[in-house]
């Protein structure tokens, strides 16, 4: 476990350095598990490519661990981007929507998808599961054309509780389906007196075994 | 006092983008939420509304924490789309 003099250093000091992407570059799912591992000694401090040098230095003073280069298997530092769709192409599959872990990106099915630039982490996660490649990544600048500088911690914290929004969320959501699911077979088992398909079928094999097929 | 509940409001094009937190009373539908969040003067009307990613009647009513979204249409028909880039693999 990483410690400072004699004390450990807990996840969430670790976890207000990290910039809350939630990119996954660094292997975990997130920037919070990220921080639980290096909490618990299992990640090394270089692996995170967009909080880069920065954020090694600060996890370096934190831990008291040495400031090692951003480890290249995780990715480079590079200028903050932020997802774009290019909307010739796009079809709205809603594909990209759960997979933004902050919920940037406003659409549904059928409908023109657009990413809200100001809610972006830039994390690139939305890239892939794109059937028509018509998510790019453009460079991050504010109102006036320049470059939007690294993340700041009040950004990092918005970005934080966005994710947490969106995962509260998805479980949510995933818990209606379920319940949606088990309403509709009870109504069906109400209506038929047949539990399953399977039970059904175990009935009619009991019937065949019995001798009398009708 | 009545409930009160507080929702997001969103409409978004290509260069700008909306994003405004408004609040209820509890049980307010999707058509007062975006009423409310004076992003109608931006939207063609009336809105297709939808709640996080699910296109919804404007009569739908909110939960705390819903984010109440206008869409716009796609630029190209989908199959249309398919049919070009099909031509151009070829």
């Amino acid at each position: 476990m990483p410690r400072r003099g004699t004390q450990p250093v807990n996840a969430d000091a670790i976890d207000a350095l990290l910039p809350q992407t939630q990119c996954t570059r660094c292997g975990y799912s997130g920037c919070r598990p990220y921080a639980e591992a290096i909490a618990a000694g299992e990640a090394a401090i270089n692996q995170c490519p967009p909080g880069g040098a920065a954020t090694i230095e600060a996890l370096a003073r934190l831990t008291g661990l040495p400031a090692l280069p951003l480890n290249p298997t995780n990715g480079v530092e590079q200028a903050r981007k932020v997802a774009f769709i290019l909307e010739e192409h796009c079809i709205g599959c809603t594909k990209c929507l759960p997979a933004c872990p902050v919920d940037a990106i406003i659409g549904a099915s059928k409908r023109m998808h657009t990413v809200i630039v100001a809610e972006c982490t830039g994390c690139e996660l939305c890239i892939a599961p794109c059937p028509v490649d018509c998510i790019v990544l453009v460079a991050d600048s504010a109102a006036d054309g320049a470059p939007r500088g690294p993340i700041e911690a009040s950004e990092a914290a918005h970005f934080r509780q966005r994710h947490a929004a969106h995962i509260t969320r998805a479980e949510r959501r995933r818990a209606d389906q379920v319940a949606k699911i088990e309403t509709r077979r009870e109504a069906l088992r109400q209506q038929s007196g047949a539990d399953t398909l399977a039970e059904v079928i175990a009935r009619a094999r009991a019937r065949r075994a019995s001798g009398n097929p009708l | 006092m009545a409930e009160r509940i507080v929702v997001e409001v969103s409409y978004a094009l290509p260069q700008r983008q909306w994003l405004v937190r408004v609040e209820l009373a509890a049980g307010s539908t999707a058509e007062q939420a975006w009423q409310a969040s004076g992003l109608a003067e931006h939207a063609p009307d009336p809105p297709d509304l939808g709640i996080h990613g699910l296109a919804c009647t404007a009569g739908t009513p909110l939960r705390e924490g819903d984010r109440v979204e206008a869409y716009r249409p796609l630029v190209f028909d989908p199959k249309e789309s398919r049919r070009r880039r099909a031509v151009k693999r070829i």
